[in-house]
């Protein structure tokens, strides 16, 4: 370092910790991104393969919503004054990403709750009655079921429409962390990305949890294909995920010197045995290893799906201990990134 | 805000980090003057150091929130607590704040503090009550060496505009594109 630069020897600003986001937001990051897969998942699988993935469009499309309003909940109780969270649907802030996310997250929950709706088994559905007339809408002995043909186009309508909304609260979460230029650790393009395929996959991987657990006991053929479906976008997004991380580091370290300086919180810093071993190996290499295997027959058609209930069970668990683990690292360790002073004279 | 005249002032700090001794006589003034919660701070003193031994020299700037121009906490607030006055203060609507911490992760100065009993963030206000009763802030009136000069920066008349007339100064961060509203003479 020239002499005629100034380092600083120490910092005294004006919070005593710089850690001001806890467990309660990474909770937050991770359900969202959870929901936002599920749903993603389950509006691919309504389209795709000609109805033979209906069963997994179910599951999927009743099981988005709650991790979401898990987290909402988690966020809320997270702020200094959970009672005033109204204020943040009293205005549309453009230039916030924190507005833009609650109204976008706000959007999402109640388009994946009326997509749960439709997705209700058919006993339950039939109960849910609704006026067909305007003038029936004080007389409910008239009303009706939803007709079978209305519920299918509705599922499709609201696929669609809430895929877009899926990936916009899985890129979102990073976006959050990403738009702030003053943590030079989260403030590159690919956070965002990252947080997408990681909510895609951990979403996948939570299907398949539930799947591995309980999914054969009807339908096995069906859980066959399931599984086929669910393993091969894992896999997919994991190699994604990792050719993210891999350009994040270089571009990082090549950076400026408070980027290049942040990346040593994970390459040596107090991050670097969470990052290293629980998001790379735990949560990426080990899963998609595992699930490279049940994939490699197929892949050199040599052979059908290797499938074990407790492999299938234990690849995603891995990938959602990974996708928690990648969100801790990322909120803590941002937090901690800063501007390095070079006053010069 | 504007005199009768029609001028705007814009409100701006001058430091001459030379004449800090590090007493830290204008933290304490700020506590007191604004009721800052204990453990937390409004303003506070760099410290640096220059050169290797043996050639080696310590250096203390003080510093605050720099009201900066262009502040990254009003732009990431979502509920439009933050907000930016016409003479170029930056301060929070109590009522408006919810408490979500996201200025806290913008500000690469670290300015803001949370206050936990309020439940709301917190930060220097240039003395807000005092500037609009024709006061000097708080931690300028307290300063020992006479490092801290406060001042209209839009008064080519002004003790802070004539120091930055003669002077060679710096800003910190200018790389954040904050357009920071405290200056530091370094000649």
């Amino acid at each position: 370092m020239p002499t005629t630069e100034l380092s600083r020897i120490s910092d005294f600003s004006g919070s005593a910790t710089s850690l001001e986001w806890g467990v309660l937001v990474v909770i937050y990051l991770y359900t969202a991104g959870i929901s936002a897969g599920m749903f993603a998942v389950s509006a691919f699988a309504t389209y795709i393969g000609g109805g033979q993935y209906r069963r997994l469009a179910r599951i999927s499309a009743l099981l988005a919503p709650w991790p979401l309003m898990l987290g909402l909940f988690m966020l809320i109780f997270d702020l200094g004054r959970p009672f005033h969270f109204w204020r943040l649907f009293t205005v549309v802030q453009y230039t916030s990403p924190m507005s833009i996310g609650s109204w976008l997250l706000t959007l999402f929950t109640i388009v994946s709750l009326i997509y749960l709706v439709l997705w209700l088994p058919w006993p339950i559905r039939r109960l849910l009655r609704l006026p067909q007339r305007l003038d029936e809408l004080f007389s409910p002995s008239r009303w009706q079921p939803l007709s079978s043909v209305f519920v299918r186009r509705a599922r499709g309508v609201l696929a669609a429409g809430g895929f877009g909304l899926s990936l916009g609260v899985g890129m979102y979460t990073g976006i959050l962390l990403g738009a702030v230029p003053a943590r030079p650790f989260w403030n590159t393009p690919m956070v965002a990305q990252l947080f997408l395929f990681s909510a895609l996959s951990t979403g996948a991987a939570f299907v398949l949890l539930i799947a591995s657990i309980g999914g054969d006991l009807i339908d096995p053929e069906g859980l066959h294909r399931e599984r086929h479906l669910l393993v091969s976008i894992d896999a997919s997004l994991i190699v994604m995920e990792l050719f993210i991380i891999i350009p994040f580091f270089l571009h990082q370290a090549l950076n400026t010197w408070s980027s290049a300086s942040s990346v040593s919180l994970v390459l040596g810093g107090p991050y670097t045995y969470t990052f290293w071993i629980g998001v790379v190996l735990l949560g990426l290499l080990i899963p998609l290893a595992m699930e490279g295997y049940e994939l490699f027959p197929l892949i050199l058609k040599e052979g059908a799906l290797k499938y074990s209930r407790q492999l299938g069970a234990l690849s995603a668990l891995l990938v959602l201990v990974g996708g928690f683990m990648l969100r801790y690292v990322f909120v803590y360790a941002g937090q901690l990134s800063h501007f390095l002073p070079i006053m010069a004279r | 805000m504007a005199t009768a005249n029609g001028h705007i002032p814009h409100w701006v700090f001058v430091m001459e980090p030379q004449k800090c001794i590090d007493c830290e006589a204008c933290m304490i003034s700020c506590s007191v003057e604004n009721q800052v919660p204990v453990g937390k701070h409004r303003n506070w003193i760099d410290h640096s150091s220059k050169g290797s031994f043996p050639d080696i020299s310590l250096f203390f700037a003080p510093e605050n929130c720099h009201h900066c121009s262009n502040p990254p906490c009003e732009r990431v607030c979502p509920t439009g607590a933050t907000f930016q006055r016409e003479d170029g203060l930056v301060l929070i609507d109590y009522d408006k704040c919810i408490g979500c911490r996201y200025c806290m992760m913008a500000c690469p100065y670290d300015a803001r503090y949370f206050d936990e009993e309020r439940g709301v963030v917190d930060k220097c206000t240039f003395c807000v009550h005092r500037l609009d009763a024709g006061q000097p802030p708080a931690c300028v009136e307290t300063c020992v060496g006479n490092a801290r000069h406060f001042g209209d920066i839009n008064d080519p008349d002004s003790e802070v505009s004539k120091l930055l007339a003669t002077h060679q100064y710096t800003t910190i961060y200018p790389e954040a594109g904050t357009l920071p509203n405290i200056y530091y003479i370094i000649d």
